[in-house]
């Protein structure tokens, strides 16, 4: 099996990481996020969120609360050595929409088998055991640590590759489901980036005690979106 | 009956309170009247409250609605112990007090952070954290995303040997009646329980209350058996 961290001087010159990040982060990558809104689809259900800005007005509200406040947090105490098993009860507990918590869970095991797959470590193997024993339930932002870090990827940078794809993905989903034109789809990214660069500034003051902060706005949602009646999402 | 010591809660306060209900007991801890806080210069006011359930113990946490007025910053940690056969229901609704230029959301910050832990069999496990954060300073609070337009918000937590789909379900149907933006899930399973989570949003106390108090009147006639208890499993 490959070994990224012995690869040849090609992808040395690059930053040992660098291509096992953006295999690690491309919208290519089969964890399923093609098929979860995380509550966006409510609001276009609502006429709420109809077009390229109203859709930059969620993504970005998703950014600067969900994606900071969990998954973003989730990263920085998985790198600052807090427990995986620990870490992984507290995204169980806090992401309150079922709907959420099943996809994080959904993508985060299909992360862990691929991680297993190609990026072999023995951190990697400790978390996939706690999830085989029962002992956690394998979130997609801690997969996504536990492989970046032993892939020796700074946090800066681990957060910003986390961040960014997340918002492709979803931006992707907007583009298919609103629809709004491919070029719209690629303004809302440059948008967002903004966001995403703003969120890893901020997400190394947040404190134990910001974990898991939500807004009732998009909390609300993501919990009605389970009695939706037509939806292309299962989030 | 908490009696809210001096009126309200002022800068840098902090009020300490340790609940404990035993085996078998039932308790409906209520406020005298609205939490009020008014503005907090220098350090925020803090409320921490650990609660402990035993076996088949019951309580019912229905404080007045919180009012957070201008400059005010208020933090709130809940800790909760339930057992596997314990019952518990928690509402809650936090409201912008007046200001002089009658604007909205001029406080600067209101945290209520409740966790809900399960101490079963298996050790004692995180069943619920739940983090309510409205930081009016830190951008737009009352929009898409965030307050969605609305000024109140109000949340119901469940824990309960008979939480189940059903009873959301229900729950559901009946906040069909109601004005408040609702939503309503499930929280995961530990120790073989699971809470139940209603948030809603309105422009009005007494929608919110209503709602809730529709809520809490369903699970107390569930709760004495008045009605046939339906364990349908979807």
């Amino acid at each position: 099996m490959l070994n990224i961290r012995t690869s040849t001087s090609a992808t040395a010159s690059v930053g040992s990481y660098q291509l096992a990040l953006q295999q690690l982060v491309d919208s290519a990558l089969p964890t399923g996020a093609f098929v979860h809104s995380l509550g966006f689809e409510t609001y276009v259900d609502a006429g709420v969120v109809r077009d390229e800005a109203s859709f930059g007005v969620w993504l970005s509200a998703f950014i600067s609360q969900s994606l900071s406040y969990s998954d973003g947090l989730a990263i920085r105490f998985l790198y600052e050595g807090w427990d995986a098993g620990e870490l992984d009860e507290l995204l169980s507990a806090s992401l309150l929409p079922r709907q959420v918590r099943e996809a994080s869970v959904k993508m985060g095991l299909r992360l862990l088998e691929i991680g297993a797959e190609v990026f072999p470590s023995p951190d990697l193997d400790l978390y996939r055991d706690l999830v085989a024993t029962g002992r956690a339930a394998g979130h997609q932002p801690l997969a996504f640590a536990v492989v970046a870090r032993s892939l020796g990827v700074p946090l800066p940078e681990a957060l910003t590759a986390y961040l960014f794809a997340a918002v492709t993905s979803l931006t992707q989903n907007a583009v298919r489901a609103i629809p709004l034109g491919q070029n719209a789809g690629q303004r809302l990214l440059r948008q967002a980036a903004d966001g995403v660069a703003a969120a890893v500034e901020r997400i190394p003051h947040l404190t134990p005690d910001d974990f898991g902060a939500v807004t009732p706005g998009l909390e609300i949602s993501q919990m009605r979106h389970e009695r939706q009646r037509a939806r292309m999402f299962m989030s | 009956m908490v009696v809210n010591p001096g009126g309200a809660y002022l800068g840098a306060d902090l009020f300490v309170l340790d609940i404990e209900v035993q085996d078998g007991a039932d308790l409906l801890l209520t406020t005298q009247s609205a939490t009020k806080v008014y503005r907090t210069p220098g350090s925020y006011a803090e409320q921490r409250m650990a609660v402990r359930l035993g076996e088949g113990a019951r309580l019912e946490l229905m404080p007045d609605q919180l009012i957070a007025y201008r400059e005010a910053s208020y933090r709130q940690h809940t800790h909760i112990t339930v057992r596997p056969s314990s019952s518990l229901v928690m509402a809650e609704v936090v409201t912008p007090g007046w200001s002089p230029d009658g604007a909205a959301f001029r406080y600067e910050e209101v945290r209520l952070r409740t966790s809900i832990r399960v101490e079963g069999p298996d050790g004692i496990r995180l069943l619920a954290l739940d983090n309510l954060l409205v930081r009016p300073p830190a951008g737009d609070v009352t929009g898409l995303g965030f307050m969605e337009g609305f000024s109140h918000v109000g949340s119901l937590l469940v824990v309960d040997p008979r939480v189940d789909q059903a009873l959301a379900d229900d729950l559901h149907a009946l906040a069909q009646d109601h004005d408040p933006r609702t939503g309503i899930s499930l929280t995961r399973t530990a120790s073989g329980t699971t809470g139940l989570v209603l948030r809603a949003l309105s422009n009005s106390t007494g929608e919110l209350n209503n709602l809730l108090a529709a809520c809490t009147s369903l699970l107390r006639k569930r709760r004495h058996g008045q009605e046939p208890l339906n364990l349908r499993k979807h």
